[in-house]
């Protein structure tokens, strides 16, 4: 990855703005920074020079894939949820409790209902972009919806998690309901500035990921940027070992330690991708090649074509590649070569997963010989 | 040593004595009586269990002691020999009758804890807390009628002896279940300020603050933080320089994430800079949150403060493995572990430590150890 000394770094944002002004497209971009390497060069949007500055006024690349990321969309509010538009009423049964959701005029209601008994709140908050739980609103209280919508079957289902819950009553039967602290880890984890310090700042979220949940400092480098001042640029996640990295994801995706103190086990932790790679035997924390980023691009949507991992299992696995690659500093580990095909390496060592009553099916991140008929491990 | 009101001979401690006995009942061997005693003994029986009845604690006492002199291996006289002195304040006598009926049934969570309660009444502290511990571990607490008054007992015992966080857990499980009680809310509350004071030995400059603690602590462990949270901010500004009220409150915040935890122990190391388990707790917390680089110094003053506390040391050592000193990371936590083989923490850190070094096979051995060792 290119590295920019603060001089050059200004000598070409001067260059820039002659760029932006010329209305020239801006490739170059997406060479110079760091955030742009490795990515498919986008052409750079330029902008009148007293427009407002944002990320994309230089990331334009990043920020154009981005836009159409799973992360980005972890949190959509009403009005912008393709999904229900697409299903306008979802129908699902739990015991004697019936549930509706039904979209009209792009405002979206979920209905519970028991004999002639019902509750009807607004979905205020739509947590995830194909499958999706929702967030309610009663009486000041918060609550997780207690049925999802699995993009897999398209239809409603129980939300993992809470198909333990046996609901007593209309209100218990809208869902889980959530106490501060949860309610700072959910909207932590799918919006930005949701959350500030140990307060929910409901008001001041922006749903999705923005560019400054994961760039600590982007919004001060973008400060000093405008003043040509490249001295405060945000650490550079793509230069982190495979340690630093699932710890990094893990925030959200669940670090190795978490799964384990709490004690977590079984099939429902395939989920909790960080702790799964970190069981793998070829996992090597100050290796990039076992690291989250370097099979999966945060700013694209995941690729579900097998084949495109393969160079990443080749990086270690292929004879002619033993050790010594860039990234590493491991030199002693003999890979092993698979005898059995050379080609869509994770249909065998990265199993699909259907954990129970998860109408969702989840790549297991442990990568090992998987053997049929094996039971799960850990 | 003035008798608390709750000891005092009253329809909670008959009924407690009532529930016992229903609890024991299947196991004492009431038909030998009739089997193998003279006539003599079966009527002092017969007349000790109808003083019983009417509630003539005196006459019955001395039936059941006559009945005992006569039969010394009959479980259900030694039962109720103990039960009415407890009930008579005849603490001492109460603890010899337990003793008897224990030694005849070893086994008998319930009585394990009247004697535990008799011993407390007699200042047998030490006796009183193996009791306890013993009775509750054989789920003498699980009496929904007889759970207050020992796990009240028994945490005031942990307390006493230092174990704060095991007297506040006794305490959360009553809570949880919205037990409401003066004396637990004192019990809370010095425990919480880590007192070992008994309730009934705080002196009554000192019982608003610790009631007042221990009202805001009761909150949040029954889970209404809402509640918890105003009385805990009325609490600092009342007492803004008073140490271990920050300290508590981390600690209870602590159960619902470190974020939340951490600000309490950064304001209790303001207030006495001089309290370790502070730093070492701040330090711990910040590790756990993944704020590694804060978390060393205040990890460093800890252990240099307190070599052998251990949180501290393994602390310090992740903060290091993190922040990039893998070799001392190493040497502490393999210190760590040559003490205490089965500590999570230490085990969780050596594999990060390996795995930043690229040991991979160690790496992968010390996560193989924690998946045995976790909860």
């Amino acid at each position: 990855m290119p590295t920019m000394s603060a001089w050059s770094a200004l000598a070409w944002r001067s260059s820039l703005r002659r760029l932006a002004i010329g209305a020239v497209a801006g490739a170059l971009v997406s060479l110079v920074c760091g955030l742009g390497a490795n990515q498919p060069e986008l052409a750079q949007t330029a902008k009148p020079a007293d427009a407002p500055l944002t990320c994309a006024t230089c990331h334009a690349g990043v920020a154009a894939s981005y836009s159409h990321a799973g992360m980005r969309h972890a949190l959509e509010s009403p009005g912008a949820n393709p999904v229900l538009e697409t299903h306008p009423k979802l129908r699902y049964q739990i015991g004697q409790y019936s549930y509706t959701v039904e979209t009209k005029s792009g405002q979206s209601t979920y209905t519970v209902s028991v004999g002639t008994d019902s509750l009807t709140l607004p979905i205020r908050w739509m947590f995830g972009q194909h499958s999706q739980t929702w967030v309610l609103e009663k009486d000041g209280n918060m609550y997780e919806s207690l049925v999802s919508y699995f993009h897999e079957n398209e239809s409603l289902g129980e939300t993992p998690g809470d198909d333990y819950a046996t609901p007593h009553n209309l209100t218990e039967a809208i869902g889980r309901k959530l106490d501060t602290t949860k309610i700072n880890r959910c909207f932590n984890c799918h919006a930005t500035n949701a959350v500030d310090g140990v307060k929910v700042t409901l008001d001041k979220l922006t749903p999705g990921l923005d560019c400054n949940r994961c760039h600590e400092g982007a919004q001060q480098h973008m400060a000093d940027a405008a003043h040509d001042n490249f001295a405060t640029l945000p650490r550079k996640l793509r230069t982190m070992n495979s340690e630093d990295a699932a710890n990094f994801c893990g925030q959200c995706h669940r670090t190795w330690d978490t799964v384990v103190r709490n004690g977590w086990k079984g099939i429902p932790d395939v989920r909790f991708q960080p702790y799964r790679l970190e069981l793998s035997k070829c996992f090597t924390g100050n290796d990039r090649r076992t690291s989250c980023l370097a099979c999966h691009d945060p700013h694209q949507q995941v690729n579900h074509n097998a084949g495109y991992y393969d160079s990443k299992c080749l990086a270690c696995h292929a004879p002619q590649k033993a050790s010594n690659m860039a990234g590493s500093s491991t030199t002693s580990a003999a890979t092993k070569t698979c005898p059995v095909a050379k080609a869509n390496c994770v249909t065998c060592h990265m199993p699909k997963v259907q954990p129970p009553g998860i109408h969702a099916t989840f790549t297991d991140h442990m990568i090992r010989i998987a053997k049929a008929g094996e039971p799960y491990p850990y | 040593m003035p008798m608390p009101e709750r000891f005092h001979p009253s329809l909670t401690e008959k009924s407690l004595g009532i529930l016992l006995l229903f609890a024991l009942l299947p196991v004492i061997p009431t038909s030998t009586v009739a089997q193998e005693q003279p006539a003599k003994f079966e009527d002092l029986a017969a007349r000790a269990a109808a003083a019983r009845e009417q509630e003539n604690l005196p006459l019955a006492i001395e039936l059941y002691g006559q009945a005992e002199q006569l039969k010394p291996d009959w479980p259900e006289g030694w039962f109720y020999l103990g039960l009415l002195q407890y009930l008579s304040d005849r603490f001492p006598p109460a603890i010899d009758a337990f003793n008897h009926l224990l030694a005849l049934q070893p086994n008998s969570p319930a009585v394990m804890a009247l004697r535990g309660i008799c011993e407390f009444e007699t200042a047998a502290y030490d006796d009183a807390l193996r009791d306890l511990d013993q009775a509750v571990k054989g789920g003498a607490a699980n009496e929904p009628h007889n759970e207050p008054i020992i796990r009240i007992h028994y945490a005031e015992l942990l307390a006493h002896a230092g174990r704060f966080q095991p007297a506040l857990i006794q305490y959360r499980t009553l809570a949880s279940k919205q037990v409401d009680d003066p004396d637990m809310r004192l019990g809370v509350g010095l425990a919480g300020m880590q007192s070992t004071t008994l309730p009934e030995d705080v002196s009554s400059e000192d019982r608003e603050l610790y009631t007042a603690v221990g009202n805001a602590g009761c909150a949040f462990l029954s889970d209404d933080s809402q509640t918890a949270d105003t009385l805990f901010s009325k609490l600092f500004a009342q007492y803004p320089t008073t140490p271990e009220l920050h300290f508590f409150y981390g600690t209870l915040l602590s159960m619902r994430g470190a974020e939340l935890a951490i600000p309490q122990f950064q304001s209790e190391v303001a207030i006495a800079p001089n309290n370790v388990q502070a730093h070492a707790l701040l330090a711990f917390w910040l590790m756990f949150a993944g704020r590694f680089a804060e978390a060393r110094p205040e990890a460093e003053l800890a252990v240099a403060a307190a070599p052998n506390m251990e949180v501290a040391r393994v602390t310090l050592a992740r903060s290091l493995a993190e922040t990039g000193d893998v070799e001392r990371a190493a040497e502490l936590l393999n210190q760590v572990i040559k003490n205490d083989p089965d500590n999570l923490e230490a085990h969780l850190g050596l594999a990060a430590v390996y795995a930043r070094s690229g040991r991979r096979e160690d790496a992968y051995h010390e996560r193989m150890v924690c998946l045995g060792l976790e909860k």
